[in-house]
């Protein structure tokens, strides 16, 4: 039984599969009669099969070698398309990751879309990226990441776009497909650059070549720079990070799903490509810097938000972009780490905000306020997914910014002030979101707040219970640095600025002390950070702008200049027609003028040679 | 007098009957420059069959045919001249102008 279910790991993509095709039947188009819920409740099924048989996998490949497993896929004239499937405790150990917060996900939704009629749709979409991201960590090969990339990056336009009546969604969704395809593309261009120098996309085998290969330093850059573009736009990274705060207009429950793994398909992605990327010394130094704006431009930002969700998914890009700084500075252990544990909490985050949104029905963080008597479990949820996020022991965030502060200790030492800014930061940012939810006096808007009933607050609690215990669980797989082998200098810094932030955060918000609405005294910077450093505007005024103009010229220069030049010519045989038809004056000695003129015409032509020499001599 | 003064004497002739017939504004002056310009033609004729063709003069048959081709021409010319004129009641070219554009 176990060596078949290890057998058959390829299925933990399909069952997903399955639910998403199945739910369709549940659309409303076509049983008009009971209701879309059983579509919910198959798909969380599905989820529960794909999760147990990852469980039971991840038992077995632990501490295993991974294996390697092909199926031939289209083989044309010089090209073998293989999809290889990688079998290893950290492929395993993603597919868990990925449904166990999926059936958690799911779960919520059954309860937050309690008043909504499109179940079919949505989780069909949820189901659809569950099985997009099994898929894309259990494949070995960047072609068929790309691929499996590109359904993602259709199913987020899908998935923002459910409540499609609204006009802000369609929008989000539309900047969402756009600016990760734009990243995709690029990612394609050094998908398919980077065949002719490897003879391989599968990942292993680039990473043995780039291990040994001779690359001119221009291409290498080159190539890893296209690589590197696919990620930033899936880990909405400066400048592609306009499309996560406004998919923040899809449902909750999706967000839940998005913030916490579907962005860190990037992240996957590119820790794959860590060797490839290593090649080029500017890569690596684009991925750092990109990753340091955005950590600390992230959190800036999240800060002036008003909106907890719009809040909370700049922490997203925040954390991102320390993977980022991770996998350039060659940790693709501890970008693991952090991902992992980022995941975990940042769900956790999504889904306490959603309870609180759900029946408090504001998302703005100025009417909210004084919940923290009435809404202990959301409270709490939120306290312990703040910890778990941030450097604070014992937490898992903790141990995974310690793993990458302490191998930049080692070459990049100025990454660790940025490393502990951008998680004071975020301390902050959380505690100013806590306080201005959870502390103070009820407002208006939270007057009569009920904690939300077992659906939502269920899978909420499972996870505070599993962020809880990511730190015992961490260790009891060996994960966890040895207490000897701990840089404690690191750790007490780390300590310190979580601390300092949150303590900051408290006095400010939590404390009364302060009036609030908080004014800086900087009126420009604080609207600088809460408008995303006018991002919209940029867009619009760079790319937008230059690629509408040039659409607007192309299509004037089609309809007058092409098409101009064809119509003129029937314009012409038209006008020439019109006007030559008064050739036929009616007179009858016109016509014998006409035919007089022709005769003499062609025989002086035709007697030009004997004529011609009368006419010259005098 | 050799032959190129009849052929230029013709041809003047002929060229004084493309005047006429393209300038008149009489439908009858316009049948007399057909006239002048068969009488140019037979002049050609004679002048050749004169200069060119002394034993059988074949010039001289053929422009008695014209000549005769020319009375029945006319004949039939001034009774088309006729039926506009009993039509239209004028005989101006400039009148003639329905068949336009």
């Amino acid at each position: 039984m176990t060596q078949f279910l290890l057998h058959t790991v390829w299925l933990i993509p399909c069952y997903a599969f399955v639910g998403a095709i199945a739910s369709g039947l549940w659309s409303p188009a076509l049983i008009r009669q009971t209701g879309p819920r059983p579509a919910g409740y198959l798909n969380l099924l599905m989820t529960l099969l794909a999760f147990v048989h990852s469980l039971s996998v991840f038992v077995q490949v632990w501490q295993q070698p991974a294996e390697q497993w092909s199926v031939s896929w289209l083989q044309v004239a010089g090209l073998d398309l293989t999809l290889s499937l990688e079998i290893s405790a950290v492929t395993v150990g993603a597919t868990l990751l990925v449904t166990g917060l999926n059936l958690l996900a799911q779960t919520y939704a059954i309860g937050y879309l309690e008043m909504d009629w499109g179940w079919s749709r949505f989780f069909a979409m949820l189901a659809l990226f569950e099985a997009g991201m099994c898929s894309l960590v259990l494949c070995n090969s960047l072609f068929f990441a790309y691929i499996v990339l590109e359904i993602l990056t259709l199913g987020t336009y899908l998935i923002v776009g459910t409540w499609y009546n609204q006009s802000l969604v369609v929008t989000g969704a539309r900047d969402a497909f756009l600016t990760k395809r734009v990243g995709d593309l690029f990612l394609l261009m050094g998908v398919l650059a980077i065949y002719p120098l490897a003879g391989t996309w599968d990942f292993d085998q680039l990473g043995q070549w780039a291990a040994t290969a001779q690359v001119n330093p221009t291409v290498a850059t080159l190539v890893g720079l296209a690589l590197l573009a696919g990620p930033m736009g899936k880990c909405a990274q400066f400048p592609l990070h306009l499309w996560l705060d406004e998919a923040m207009e899809g449902p909750i429950p999706s967000t839940v799903l998005r913030n916490s793994v579907v962005v860190a398909t990037g992240a996957w992605v590119l820790i794959k490509l860590e060797p490839v990327l290593a090649l080029s010394p500017v890569v690596l130094t684009a991925m750092i810097t990109i990753g340091a704006i955005t950590a600390v431009g992230g959190t800036l930002i999240a800060i002036a938000q008003i909106d907890i969700k719009r809040a909370l998914s700049y922490s997203v890009s925040t954390f991102m972009g320390l993977v980022f700084i991770a996998v350039g500075t060659g940790q693709t252990e501890a970008a693991l780490l952090l991902v992992l544990s980022h995941a975990i909490a940042q769900a956790l985050l999504v889904m306490s905000t959603g309870s609180i949104v759900l029946n408090s029905i504001t998302q703005d963080l100025t009417q909210l306020g004084g919940l923290w008597r009435r809404r202990p479990i959301s409270g709490i949820s939120y306290l312990v997914g703040v910890a778990g996020l941030i450097g604070f022991p014992p937490l898992g965030g903790f141990w995974a910014l310690l793993e990458l502060a302490d191998g930049l200790w080692a070459t990049q030492p100025a990454l660790i002030a940025v490393l502990l800014l951008v998680n004071g930061l975020t301390a902050f940012s959380m505690t100013r979101e806590f306080g201005l939810i959870f502390a103070g006096s009820p407002s208006q808007m939270t007057e009569r707040s009920p904690e939300n009933f077992w659906l939502v607050t269920l899978p909420m609690m499972v996870l505070l219970g599993f962020t809880l215990h990511l730190p015992l669980i961490l260790q009891s797989l060996g994960l966890l640095p040895h207490w000897a082998d701990l840089n404690k200098d690191m750790a007490l810094l780390l300590l310190w600025s979580s601390v300092t932030g949150i303590g900051i955060g408290a006095v400010v918000y939590v404390g009364h002390s302060i009036p609030k609405p908080i004014q800086l005294p900087w009126k420009r910077l604080q609207d600088l950070f809460a408008f995303d450093l006018y991002t919209p505007q940029l867009y619009r005024a760079s790319i937008v702008g230059v690629v509408d103009k040039a659409s607007r010229l192309t299509d004037w220069f089609d309809r007058q200049v092409v098409d101009g030049v064809v119509n003129f010519v029937g314009w012409v045989s038209l006008f020439s027609g019109q006007a030559l038809k008064y050739s036929n004056s009616g007179q009858g000695q016109f016509y014998i003028l006409t035919i007089a003129v022709g005769l003499t015409t062609i025989a002086l032509s035709l007697g030009w040679s004997f004529v011609w020499p009368y006419l010259l001599t005098p | 007098m050799p032959l190129e003064f009849f052929l230029l004497l013709a041809a003047a002739l002929f060229c004084i009957g493309i005047y006429g017939l393209i300038t008149s504004r009489n439908a009858v002056r316009v049948l007399m420059s057909v006239e002048l310009l068969l009488n140019s033609v037979n002049i050609n004729l004679v002048a050749f069959s004169n200069f060119l063709d002394r034993q059988n003069i074949n010039g001289q048959v053929f422009t008695v045919f014209v000549i005769t081709v020319a009375a029945a021409e006319a004949a039939v010319g001034l009774a088309i001249i006729l039926a506009i004129y009993r039509n239209r009641d004028t005989v101006d070219m400039e009148q003639f102008n329905l068949l336009k554009w």
